[in-house]
C-alpha cells in the first residue's frame, strides 16, 4: 500500500500529465481533429494548475527564508546582522504592494530606484569578476586553450570599442561572433535539446522518478 | 514542419531509448565516454570531510514548470549522487536554488538520502536555501554562502547564465575546489576560467550516468550519444547536398 501511494501514483500522474501536454503540442490540428481541442483544453487546464502550484511555492520560499535568517538571527549565529536586514528588507519591500497594490505608486518608486539600480550594480559588478577570472587563469592554466581564450575576449571587447585605429578588431569580432562563435552556440543548443528529449523522456516513461518516494 | 520534425525526433528518441534498454538488461554495463568533471565529484566528497568543511551545491534559477525543467533535474541528479557519500562522511550539504518550485524537490531529495544513510534525524530543511527568484539576485546571495559558510568545496550544477560568475568569483576568492556543469554559452564563458572541472552543454545531463552509474541513466546516455552522432551525420548530408545543388 505504501508502495502504492508513494511510488506508482506520483509516477502515473507525472506521466498521464506529462503526455497529455506533449500531445497537446505535438499533435498537429489535422491528425486526430475529434480529440486536438479537447487534448488541447486538457493541456491548458494542466498548465493553468502548475501556475497555481508555482505561486504557492512562493510562499514556500519566503517560509525557507524566514526559517534559514531568523534562525540565524535568534541563535546570534555567524552572519546575524546580514539576516537582520534582509529581513527587514524583505518586510519593508512587503508595505507598499499591500497598501497600494503592485502598480502602486510607491511600490512602482520601490522597483523603479531601489531594486532596478541594485541589479544593474549586480550586473555592473559581472565586468570586474569576469575580468578577475580571465587575470586568475593565466596565472593557475598556462595553456593554449587558456591563451586563447584571453586572446578571443581582448579582441571581442577591443572590437566592441570605438577607438580610433582599432576599426579592424570591429571586422575581426564580428567575424568570431557570427562565424565560430555561431556554430559553437548552435552546436552547444543542439546537444542540449538532446539531452533536454532524453531526461524528459526519462520522466515520462517513468524511468527517472524524481517526484516519488523509491 | 518543425512540429512534425519534433514528433519524428521525440518518437525515435523514444524507440531508441526502449531498445537500449530491452537490449542492455541482460548484457555488459555500457561503457560512456570519460567526463573529467564528474569524474572527480565523488573523490572531492571525501577530500571535503578530510578538511573538515562543507559542500556547496548551487542549482542555479531554473524551476520546474518553465524551459529550465530538465536542467534543475540534471543538476538535482547531481545533489543526489553527492548527497549520500557527503551525509556518510558527515558532511552537512548546503544547496541553494534560484526557483521557488525547485525547493521541495530539492529538500526532498536531501530528505530521503538521509533517511536512507539512516540519520534521518539529522535533516533540516534549512539546509536547502531559497534565495532569491532573480537571477543575479541569487548569484549574489549563492556567492555570499560560499564565502560567508564554511564551504570547501563548491558545485555548480543547473540553469545559469553570466551571472554564474559571483559566485564562481567567491569560490575562487576562498580557494576552494570548484566542479561546474552548465549548458548555456554565458555561463560556459563566465566558468572556464574558474574551474578545469567544467562540464559543457549535454554534459550537464550525464551527472546521473557518471555520479551514480545506473544503468538506466548509462543506456540514456548512449542513446543520446547515438542521436547526435546521426544528427550530425544529417547536418553534414544536407550541406553536403545544398552544395552540389548550388
Amino acid at each position: 500500500m505504501s508502495r502504492l501511494v508513494k511510488q506508482w501514483i506520483p509516477t502515473l500522474i507525472a506521466t498521464v500529465t506529462g503526455l497529455i501536454v506533449l500531445a497537446g503540442y505535438l499533435f498537429p490540428g489535422q491528425l486526430l481533429v475529434y480529440y486536438q481541442g479537447r487534448i488541447t483544453q486538457w493541456r491548458d487546464v494542466l498548465i493553468e494548475w502548475a501556475v497555481i502550484v508555482a505561486a504557492f511555492a512562493f510562499a514556500l520560499g519566503l517560509l525557507n527564508i524566514l526559517h534559514v535568517h531568523g534562525g540565524r538571527v535568534v541563535h546570534a549565529r555567524k552572519g546575524w546582522f546580514y539576516s537582520l536586514v534582509l529581513l527587514l528588507a524583505a518586510l519593508a519591500a512587503c508595505v507598499p504592494p499591500i497598501l497600494y497594490g503592485p502598480s502602486g505608486a510607491l511600490t512602482q518608486q520601490m522597483l523603479n530606484y531601489v531594486i532596478g539600480p541594485l541589479g544593474a550594480s549586480l550586473a555592473g559588478l559581472l565586468v570586474f569578476t569576469l575580468t578577475l577570472a580571465a587575470f586568475r587563469l593565466l596565472r593557475v592554466r598556462r595553456s593554449v586553450g587558456a591563451v586563447l581564450f584571453v586572446l578571443i575576449v581582448a579582441v571581442v571587447l577591443l572590437g566592441s570599442t570605438p577607438f580610433v585605429g582599432l576599426e579592424w578588431l570591429a571586422d575581426a569580432r564580428d567575424w568570431i561572433i557570427s562565424v565560430p562563435g555561431m556554430a559553437g552556440g548552435r552546436g552547444l543548443l543542439l546537444g542540449v535539446a538532446l539531452g533536454t528529449m532524453i531526461t524528459a523522456l526519462r520522466v515520462l516513461m517513468g524511468s527517472d522518478r524524481p517526484h516519488s518516494e523509491f | 514542419m518543425n512540429v512534425g520534425a519534433i514528433l519524428l525526433l521525440t518518437i525515435s528518441t523514444l524507440v531508441l531509448v526502449v531498445l537500449l534498454i530491452l537490449r542492455g538488461r541482460k548484457g555488459p554495463r555500457p561503457t560512456i565516454r570519460p567526463l573529467p568533471a564528474f569524474q572527480h565529484l565523488k573523490a572531492q566528497v571525501g577530500q571535503t570531510a578530510e578538511r573538515g568543511g562543507t559542500i556547496h551545491v548551487a542549482l542555479g534559477s531554473g524551476g520546474l514548470y518553465e524551459g529550465d525543467v530538465t536542467l534543475s533535474l540534471a543538476g538535482l541528479q547531481t545533489v543526489k549522487a553527492l548527497a549520500g557519500d557527503a551525509i556518510s562522511y558527515g558532511v552537512r550539504p548546503i544547496i541553494t536554488v534560484g526557483d521557488p518550485t525547485l525547493l521541495p524537490l530539492t529538500q526532498d531529495t536531501l530528505r530521503r538520502a538521509y533517511e536512507q544513510c539512516g540519520l534521518a534525524q539529522q535533516y533540516d530543511p534549512g539546509q536547502v536555501r531559497f534565495i532569491a527568484p532573480s537571477p543575479l539576485a541569487y548569484a549574489a546571495g549563492a556567492g555570499h554562502v560560499v564565502a560567508a559558510e564554511d564551504v570547501t568545496t563548491n558545485v555548480l550544477a543547473g540553469a545559469f547564465g553570466a551571472e554564474v560568475s559571483l559566485i564562481a568569483d567567491a569560490g575562487a576568492r576562498n580557494d576552494l575546489d570548484q566542479l561546474a556543469a552548465a549548458a548555456t554559452p554565458g555561463a560556459i564563458g563566465a566558468l572556464y576560467p574558474t574551474t578545469g572541472h567544467l562540464a559543457v552543454g549535454e554534459e550537464l545531463y550525464a551527472a546521473g550516468a557518471y555520479t551514480t552509474g545506473e544503468r538506466r541513466y548509462l543506456v540514456s546516455l548512449v542513446a543520446q550519444d547515438i542521436l547526435r552522432v546521426i544528427l550530425v551525420l544529417g547536418i553534414l548530408g544536407a550541406a553536403a547536398l545544398a552544395f552540389i545543388n548550388g
